[in-house]
């Protein structure tokens, strides 16, 4: 479970756990971290567990959300990480991240199953409650039904967005392919989106292609709003709502 | 291949590869008594049977929810498994002493340049290409949905216990939501179907491994198989290796053994493999 502390200079003022719900941020009162300044906006962050990665967004404030010395929109955070606010800063312990789910299959009490088993509908919806129960603090809520998405920013394509529906997607010239390369010289199958159950992977074809002008030396996860660069070709990879 | 494994003395895995039309399906039981092989079986049969038949009548109804964009082969495939579930169903509401047997199924259909893929359950397929080994199906497991939630992360699955539990298997319901989906295939892609007999002792790079240091799919299954044998063979274990063709357009060649060790009168597992191939 991943704890935020909310500081002023060195002082703590709040600590909360962020679980299920998302962490609100901002001046208003009832935000779960109220910070009590004029920089900063009612309603002015929030933090949230999405596809396991805890994630800070910015609700549009004046001023800005802060990750350590960048300005973002929307970031995912890591243990040791600040979120500032105004004055404030916010700091990220995701150490304990793993605890709780570790501990799920000792609470469960479950025997050891050797046979493999399929849920009758009571059973799995009983286990799936106390699966959702105990992921209360660190289950995400609405991450599942974002949709995988390519938006072409450059280059020639069949499309200018394509919605990531399969297990794998081929960006290449292939008729076949999902993402279709137009142009010479394009390879058949220059790279391809593997999606496994932790998340989206981008996997090179007969091209290497980069994320974020880096060349990637292997599968490489993929997070909202990466930049990749494939045969002249820069397309972005977002969660559409 | 399929291999009883180390601990188990019956095989509740079954497959069958029908060389002509390119079907290449899997599949595990689950259930108690031999009803696991009858499930599997039954499953595999029956998706066999249905493929076949819709070739030689392409006006067989459809069963089953399809999409629009399928192939007339992704959406025959997908019904098949649809059939099959009912089938395994049906027979168990007939014969109580059945009531709670089950199977997974994972079909590979495979034509000139694209596969078409049905699953529901645990086993697995993977495609190897330009070296990285990519999974084709999503487990239907109670760890793996975990997972997908950010509930747990894919190493707490592997070491969770509860690893054996299903929220979707052929037979437990009237009705079962199989996926389904179509891919393209390039020179060299080679593909695996596997049960979790394998899965659960070989970690994938190793798999991976294994399927690119030998060219030969014959004896890349049976290392796969030596593999999971070597660390416990827990479970049954088959494996399917595909490798399509370097060299020309008629493309694949595969490879499927029968059975070493179920050999002992249920004619289970390899037994049914049909002989024959490019």
């Amino acid at each position: 479970m991943a704890k935020l502390s909310l500081m002023f200079e060195e002082k703590l003022v709040k600590e909360v756990p962020v679980g299920s719900r998302a962490v609100s941020i901002g001046r208003s009162p009832d935000n779960d971290l109220p910070v009590d300044n004029l920089a900063v906006s009612n309603y002015h962050a929030r933090v949230y567990f999405e596809a396991g990665r805890l994630v800070v967004e910015d609700l549009d404030s004046l001023n800005g959300t802060f990750v350590n010395d960048m300005r973002v929109e929307r970031a995912t955070l890591h243990d040791g990480d600040s979120i500032w606010v105004g004055k404030h800063h916010i700091k990220v312990d995701a150490t304990h991240d793993t605890a709780l789910p570790m501990d799920y299959g000792r609470k469960a009490n479950a025997p050891r199953i050797n046979e493999t088993m399929v849920l009758d509908t009571k059973v799995r919806r009983d286990m799936l409650q106390q699966a959702a129960a105990m992921g209360e603090r660190t289950q995400f809520a609405a991450g599942r039904l974002k949709v995988p998405t390519i938006v072409v920013l450059s280059g020639r394509t069949d499309q200018k967005e394509y919605a990531l529906t399969n297990k794998l997607t081929v960006i290449g010239k292939s008729s076949l392919a999902t993402v279709r390369l137009k142009g010479w010289f394009k390879p058949a199958m220059a790279a391809q989106i593997n999606q496994r159950d932790d998340g989206y992977y981008l996997v090179a074809g007969d091209k290497i292609p980069s994320v974020n002008a880096a060349p990637i030396s292997g599968p490489v996860r993929l997070n909202d709003g990466d930049l990749i660069e494939i045969c002249g070709v820069r397309v972005n990879f977002i969660f559409r709502e | 291949m399929t291999d009883v494994g180390r601990v188990r003395s019956n095989n509740e895995d079954c497959y069958r590869i029908v060389s002509e039309l390119g079907l290449f399906v899997l599949s595990d039981g689950m259930g108690g008594e031999a009803h696991g092989e009858v499930a599997s079986a039954l499953a595999v049969e029956t998706v066999v049977k249905h493929c076949l038949e819709g070739e030689n009548n392409p006006a067989l109804p459809v069963f089953g929810e399809t999409q629009p964009g399928w192939s007339a082969r992704t959406k025959r495939l997908s019904s098949a498994v649809h059939l099959a579930n009912k089938k395994i169903f049906e027979s168990a509401a007939r014969h109580p002493e059945q009531s709670g047997m089950g199977a997974t199924l994972t079909a590979i259909w495979i034509s000139e340049n694209s596969l078409s893929l049905a699953h529901v359950g645990d086993s697995r397929a993977y495609i190897l290409r330009t070296g990285s080994l990519q999974q084709l199906t999503s487990d239907h497991s109670l760890v793996a949905e975990q997972v997908r939630r950010g509930i747990l992360t894919s190493t707490q699955a592997e070491e969770s216990e509860l690893q054996s539990v299903l929220l979707r298997a052929l037979g437990a319901n009237p009705d079962v939501e199989v996926d389904a989906e179509e891919q393209p295939l390039f020179p060299r892609d080679v593909l695996l179907l596997c049960s979790d007999g394998l899965t659960r002792m070989v970690m994938e790079p190793e798999t991976a491994g294994a399927l690119q240091s030998e060219p030969d799919p014959q004896t890349a299954a049976e290392h796969l198989v030596a593999m999971a044998n070597e660390r416990g063979g827990a479970d049954n274990i088959t494996v399917i290796v595909i490798r399509t063709s370097t060299e020309s357009k008629s493309w694949f060649s595969w490879f499927r053994r029968g059975a070493r060790k179920s050999s002992n009168g249920n004619g289970h597992a390899g037994g049914q493999g049909q002989a024959g191939g490019k």
